[in-house]
């Protein structure tokens, strides 16, 4: 699905130039659940944002599905948003004038589907993740975790190939992040999707299939099905668990 | 359609800043419909007022400017021994024409006709005898003065008499063109005792008054109206006049008729409505002035700081919008999409604003009407001629050092009093939801252009 190469990325703060992202090559499959931990401020959220065509690198291809995101249009990075990629924030991001079901149909409405269609498919989003009942709440309405299925519902109602999720757990309650986490996982398992998922929660990185681990704008990729962490691992604050690979892989798209 | 409803929650949730910036627009709007409905009321009166002093009919009038070369012969006055009464009609402010010119006139592409007059002043004067050598003389009284016109009585529009009705007796007509009869104005006759059947003196001749007429405040009244070749006998002006009026044939064709006429008798003043407008002066003048200049910049001004009002609220409501519209781009929204949804927003307030616009400006105008007081205008009364502001009279030789009596000549600036009617035409309608709406398209550019100058990722890394 992905395949980064060299990806640098520089921010100018302050007239000064802070590199957010060094040298980071990484591939993530088609299908696969990469989670990419590390403390705050050491480049997670930029790496969730050049996967997503937020922005570009500073240097380095992204090739997604072999075409390179740093050389791309904009309109054509945003046409690949609208078809490919979910978002998941931290914040949950709704618009706070719209009801849960219009929230949903924001993620149609560049797909230029007739209005219909919008509804029937947003409602069924809805319903997916349990919360029909809310169609017409506004997000201040709504609890933190209800607002995430939405956000949930929003992300993948266009049925993307891709869904990236950046703190999306971050602020919920730790009984409510785990049911929002377990609609990732089951919506993963379900449709094949390429999730990557950014969290300094260990438990949580622990549900995907591989972990990374940025530290100072750094990759490290954890080995798959590992059962020793290398030291990397336990000072980003692994236990000796280790990482666990789900036990059935998701069915390829 | 999601646009809509999106817009509609938007303008609904942040309905304190709509309401602020299409109030904003609103009194910007009301101000110009207000200041154009002021300035058209204006320029109505002005028009009604230029109607009266040209008469019914009257699109043009020519004049020739007085200087020596166009004067009369004028009036020689020779103190005597003895104390002499005086009497005559002279044309103290207009230069003569011939008579002979007016079939030429007529004959000018756009004129449909032309009908000459002499607009004179009858002055009755008592002069004392001359002093002798180291006396003082007696003081002279002021003289009495009459507003005389001598009309073609074969027709009466275009002319002096086109807006008069006659309340008693008759007018004059083609048979009277040779006689000494007088149609009277009913506030002159009753100001000096005079009477239907009754004589009235002019030039020192005696007129039977065969008619007594009302002519509007705006019609430029005279006093007197004797028959042309009369007046031209009496007044020594044979075969001329000093105002030629004019029927255009279509409205369309009076600039057409005054240029031939200008080309055909160069030294003359061609004077039309649009021209002698410009020669209205008065509160009415200084109202359409005031309308026009002030008014003018207090629009511009208003609207300056109401589309910088909303532009800016528009850009600050696009900055605490940023997450929204980072989420938006993140969904795959074209920035077009998002400048079009930001735009579509201002463009509704500004037609909210457009509406309470218009109705603020219907109510601006209806107070101007109830509140304006009575204006003023005030005009030559023959339009070209420059007023007389006073006439010296000198002392004979011998009579000492010489004197001078100045008094200002009563007809030779009409005076109209009208109201002003501040009426807001379709036109001002059309150009305060123009205006609104360009406004609204200015602020919704400005917060389009901030918003699509934000890159998705710097919109989501702001936390409101």
């Amino acid at each position: 699905m992905y395949r980064l190469t060299a990806v640098t990325k520089d921010y100018q703060t302050n007239g000064k130039r802070v590199s957010a992202l060094t040298d980071v090559s990484l591939t993530i499959d088609d299908g696969e659940w990469l989670a990419v931990k590390g403390p705050t401020g050491q480049g997670k959220s930029t790496l969730l944002q050049l996967l997503g065509g937020l922005s570009r690198p500073t240097s380095g291809s992204i090739l997604v599905s072999g075409e390179d995101l740093s050389r791309m249009p904009d309109t054509r990075i945003t046409r690949l948003r609208a078809e490919t990629i979910g978002f998941v924030f931290q914040f949950f991001n709704l618009l706070p004038t719209l009801t849960a079901q219009e929230n949903v149909e924001a993620a149609l409405v560049p797909l230029g589907i007739r209005s219909s269609e919008r509804r029937r498919r947003a409602a069924e989003a809805l319903d997916s993740v349990g919360l029909s009942d809310r169609a017409t709440h506004l997000p201040s309405e709504l609890s933190g975790g209800q607002q995430q299925r939405v956000a949930i519902a929003r992300a993948l109602v266009k049925e993307p190939r891709v869904l990236l999720a950046d703190e999306p757990t971050g602020n919920l309650d730790e009984d409510t992040a785990a049911e929002i986490i377990d609609l990732l996982e089951q919506r993963w398992r379900s449709r094949g999707l390429t999730v990557v998922l950014v969290t300094h929660d260990n438990a949580i990185a622990r549900r995907a299939q591989r972990v990374a681990v940025m530290r100072r704008g750094r990759l490290t990729i954890a080995p798959s099905q590992t059962s020793a962490l290398p030291d990397v691992f336990e000072r980003a604050g692994f236990g000796e668990a280790g990482l666990k690979a789900p036990e059935t892989p998701p069915a390829p798209r | 359609m999601f646009t809509v409803t999106y817009l509609r929650r938007e303008l609904r949730h942040r309905k304190k800043q709509a309401v602020f910036t299409a109030l904003g627009l609103a009194v910007a709007i009301g101000t110009v419909v207000s200041v154009s409905a002021a300035s058209s009321g204006a320029a109505k009166a002005q028009t009604s007022v230029l109607k009266g002093l040209y008469g019914v009919g009257t699109d043009i009038s020519v004049t020739v400017p007085w200087s020596k070369d166009t004067a009369g012969p004028g009036q020689k006055l020779a103190p005597a021994d003895a104390a002499q009464h005086l009497d005559f009609l002279d044309s103290p402010s207009m230069g003569l024409l011939d008579a002979a010119k007016i079939p030429s006139i007529a004959a000018q592409k756009g004129v449909a006709s032309a009908a000459g007059a002499l607009i004179l002043q009858d002055t009755k004067m008592d002069l004392p005898p001359q002093p002798k050598p180291g006396e003082q003389g007696p003081p002279m009284t002021p003289p009495k003065q009459a507003a005389v016109s001598g009309v073609d009585t074969s027709r009466t529009s275009p002319g002096p008499l086109a807006t008069a009705t006659v309340s008693a007796g008759r007018a004059l007509s083609a048979a009277d063109a040779d006689a000494d009869v007088a149609e009277v104005s009913r506030n002159y006759a009753a100001a000096n005792s005079l009477q239907l059947g009754g004589t009235v003196t002019v030039g020192g001749h005696a007129f039977s008054i065969v008619g007594l007429v009302d002519v509007p405040q705006n019609g430029n009244p005279r006093d007197v109206y004797i028959p042309l070749s009369r007046a031209q006998a009496l007044s020594k002006f044979t075969g001329k006049v000093n105002t030629v009026y004019i029927g255009a044939t279509s409205a369309a064709d009076v600039d057409t008729a005054a240029a031939a006429i200008r080309t055909l008798l160069p030294g003359a003043t061609v004077t039309t409505a649009s021209s002698l407008s410009k020669a209205v002066t008065g509160s009415l003048a200084d109202t359409a002035k005031l309308a026009d200049n002030l008014g003018r910049w207090l629009s511009i001004a208003v609207l300056a700081v109401a589309f910088a009002m909303a532009s800016l609220l528009t850009i600050s409501s696009v900055s605490r919008r940023v997450r929204e519209f980072g989420t938006l781009k993140a969904l795959g929204w074209r920035t077009r999409r998002v400048t079009l949804q930001i735009m579509a927003e201002s463009v509704v307030t500004g037609a909210i604003g457009a509406a309470l616009g218009i109705g603020l400006g219907f109510a601006g105008a209806a107070v101007i009407t109830a509140v304006a007081p009575a204006l003023k205008a005030a005009v030559a009364a023959s339009p070209g001629s420059a007023p007389v502001q006073g006439m010296s009279i000198q002392g004979g030789p011998g009579g000492g050092a010489p004197v001078t009596h100045s008094f200002d000549a009563p007809d030779s600036v009409q005076s109209v009093v009208v109201h002003l009617a501040a009426s807001v035409s379709p036109g001002a309608v059309a150009l305060a939801v123009g205006l609104a709406l360009a406004g609204a398209l200015i602020a919704g550019l400005s917060g389009g252009w901030r918003a699509a100058r934000m890159r998705p990722a710097e919109a989501l890394a702001r936390v409101e």
